[in-house]
């Protein structure tokens, strides 16, 4: 191998980042060529620097590690460092990513780069195995918030802002009070991941928050449309089965 | 403690069966063997063994409210001799309003009967009384061996759980990472964090052996928790006492605070970029310790889902350890969260 791999160091502890920076600087085929201290920072220095293999805690503060990989416009490697999440070490056996538990030695770290350097090699690719992660990832619990990046920004939305969901394709359409954000992920998703107490999936392509429906009207034999409470009063179609839902949630 | 017949319908079944037997024998008796017209031994059990018996279920609550620990013989007697010419009185009246227009010259036998009437209404009294003070102490009894029950239950769980969040994965493996990097760096700052550690640790498993301490204790062990937790977040934990310092003899419940802290970092530290201030302010009032736990949060990135196992366990032992509910109290001001915990004392810290 004759380039260094450019490296990035995202974790939020200082003591944790003196660690790696000094195992790294006795790689001989490792250059750091930068180091973030959160989420945010690390999605933009990803996106613009582009290095080879990324250092990721998964427990930062504002987004962690898996949402970081959410908004990724490009996908490097990645080794994971965790202390201890149980969630995580089941999806990162489930993918057979790398990853290293605090506190790691040395050798251990070496080796996952190792790991690492033949995968490069072999010209595999990680993004699809990334992709999947963070599919696997909610593990037991309903999500609490989303995150979603438009241009330059990330945005927190957490779940109780949101109005509904629309599929557009490969996408959804996030519509919350302020406005709305597309993000790359299924409906199905949503839907497995939502609290079905708070949301239905009224028809093929809405997924609506129950609180925010003002009222369900019958518009043709055996067919219906919700509307919102806003005031727009946006109009959505609902399926014979989403009408089921929508009367088990609200009991009527 | 509720009223134990309209509590318990099986009882109240056996209280009516009770007097509806006595009065139909009272019933034939009279008819058959002292010749009494159906229509007095009517009038005259239905006053003794139905009006009574209804007026009688109120006697419960002159007893519930003189307990026989806490009031005076003298006061005891007096109060229910009081009760009973009240009953009576009551009782009487209402029985000499039914009987009046069945009085006559010939037909005497109810109007004879009043003085014997008085008379049997003081004794259904006492013996009333009885019944209900038995009726009082079984239950007691029977409430007091079921909440020891569910303390001793609860004291293992709490103390399970306390040790889990002691010992909090988390918490130790992100310290001995620390303490890894500063091996390399700072090998005497690494070693101060090992006894450090240690401490905490020790102060966490003997947890068991004792259920309350001194507040300068438990304090204590929260100060190096803080101080643990700072050489890992640094310039972000940013934590702040104003402690009187009457306080400090108070007792305390073991382990009760650090869950607190451990919440204010998990929520207050962990998810925001900023200094996070920690205030703890402690002031004796009266009988009792009142602490507040104040840490800012960041309100953009995490929804408070109401109440954490932490504590629910915390609001659960305190319930069980003083016996009396709402001694701790959340506020979620938007932008920081406070708990306020109110710990009683036996006597008044001065």
């Amino acid at each position: 191998m004759s380039e260094k791999l450019q490296t990035l160091i995202i974790e939020d502890e200082e003591l944790a980042r003196n660690l790696l920076r000094s195992y790294l600087k006795d790689h001989p085929d490792i250059e750091v060529i930068g180091e973030c201290e959160n989420g945010f920072d690390g999605v933009k220095a990803i996106n613009d620097k582009k290095p080879d293999l990324v250092f990721l805690d998964i427990q930062m503060p504002k987004i962690t590690g898996f949402e970081m990989i959410e908004l990724l416009d490009f996908k490097p490697q990645i080794i994971f460092t965790t202390a201890y999440d149980q969630y995580a070490l089941k999806a990162f056996e489930l993918n057979a990513v790398d990853y290293l538990l605090k506190p790691f030695s040395k050798d251990r770290m070496y080796s996952a780069i190792e790991k690492v350097q033949h995968r490069i090699q072999s010209g595999e690719d990680s993004a699809e195995k990334l992709e999947e992660l963070t599919n696997l990832r909610s593990g037991e619990e309903f999500i609490d918030r989303v995150v979603v990046k438009d241009r330059h920004k990330i945005h927190i939305i957490t779940v109780d802002k949101i109005r509904y969901i629309e599929s557009l394709d490969d996408y959804v359409m996030i519509y919350t009070q302020d406005g709305r954000h597309m993000k790359q992920k299924t409906m199905k998703y949503f839907e497995t991941n939502l609290d079905p107490k708070n949301f239905i999936r009224i028809h093929r392509s809405y997924i609506v928050q129950v609180d925010n429906i003002a009222e369900i009207q019958q518009y043709e034999k055996e067919s219906y449309i919700v509307i919102l409470k806003d005031t727009a009063k946006t109009k959505l179609k609902v399926s014979k089965t989403g009408y089921k839902k929508i009367k088990e949630v609200l009991h009527f | 403690m509720k009223h134990p017949l309209t509590n318990n319908y099986r009882l109240l079944g056996f209280y009516a069966l009770f007097w509806a037997v006595i009065a139909v024998i009272n019933i034939i008796l009279q008819v058959i063997w002292y010749d009494v017209t159906l229509t007095e031994s009517l009038l005259d059990t239905g006053t003794t063994y139905i009006l009574y018996p209804l007026l009688g279920s109120s006697i419960w609550y002159s007893i519930r409210y003189n307990s026989l620990e806490e009031t005076g013989i003298g006061r005891l007697v007096l109060f229910h001799l009081v009760a009973a010419s009240i009953l009576c009185g009551i009782w009487v009246t209402i029985s000499y309003a039914i009987f009046q227009p069945f009085i006559t010259e010939e037909n005497h036998f109810l109007k004879d009967g009043f003085p014997s009437k008085i008379f049997a209404g003081y004794l259904m009294y006492a013996i009333y009384l009885v019944f209900f003070y038995a009726v009082n102490y079984y239950q007691s009894l029977k409430e007091k061996i079921k909440k020891e029950g569910e303390y001793k239950a609860l004291i293992r769980e709490a103390e399970l759980q306390a040790l889990k969040s002691q010992i909090n994965p988390h918490f130790l493996f992100n310290s001995l990472n620390s303490i890894s990097s500063l091996t390399v760096s700072n090998p005497e700052k690494a070693q101060e964090m090992v006894i450090n550690l240690s401490t905490f640790m020790r102060y966490s498993l003997m947890h068991n052996e004792k259920e309350m301490v001194s507040f300068s204790r438990e304090l204590e062990n929260i100060k190096l928790y803080l101080s643990i937790e700072k050489v890992r977040f640094g310039k972000k934990l940013n934590a702040e006492f104003e402690i009187d310092a009457h306080c400090l003899e108070s007792e305390i419940p073991n382990m009760i605070l650090q869950p607190l802290f451990e919440n204010a970092i998990k929520y207050g530290v962990y998810e925001t970029t900023e200094q996070v201030t920690i205030k703890t302010t402690c002031v004796c009032e009266g009988n009792s310790l009142k602490i507040i736990i104040l840490n800012d949060y960041d309100a953009n990135s995490i929804k408070r889902k109401g109440e954490g196992i932490g504590l629910r366990n915390i609001r659960k032992r305190m319930e069980i350890i003083y016996n009396q509910p709402d001694l701790i109290k959340i506020t979620d001001h938007k932008t920081s969260f406070e708990v306020q915990l109110i710990i009683p004392q036996k006597q008044a810290v001065s």
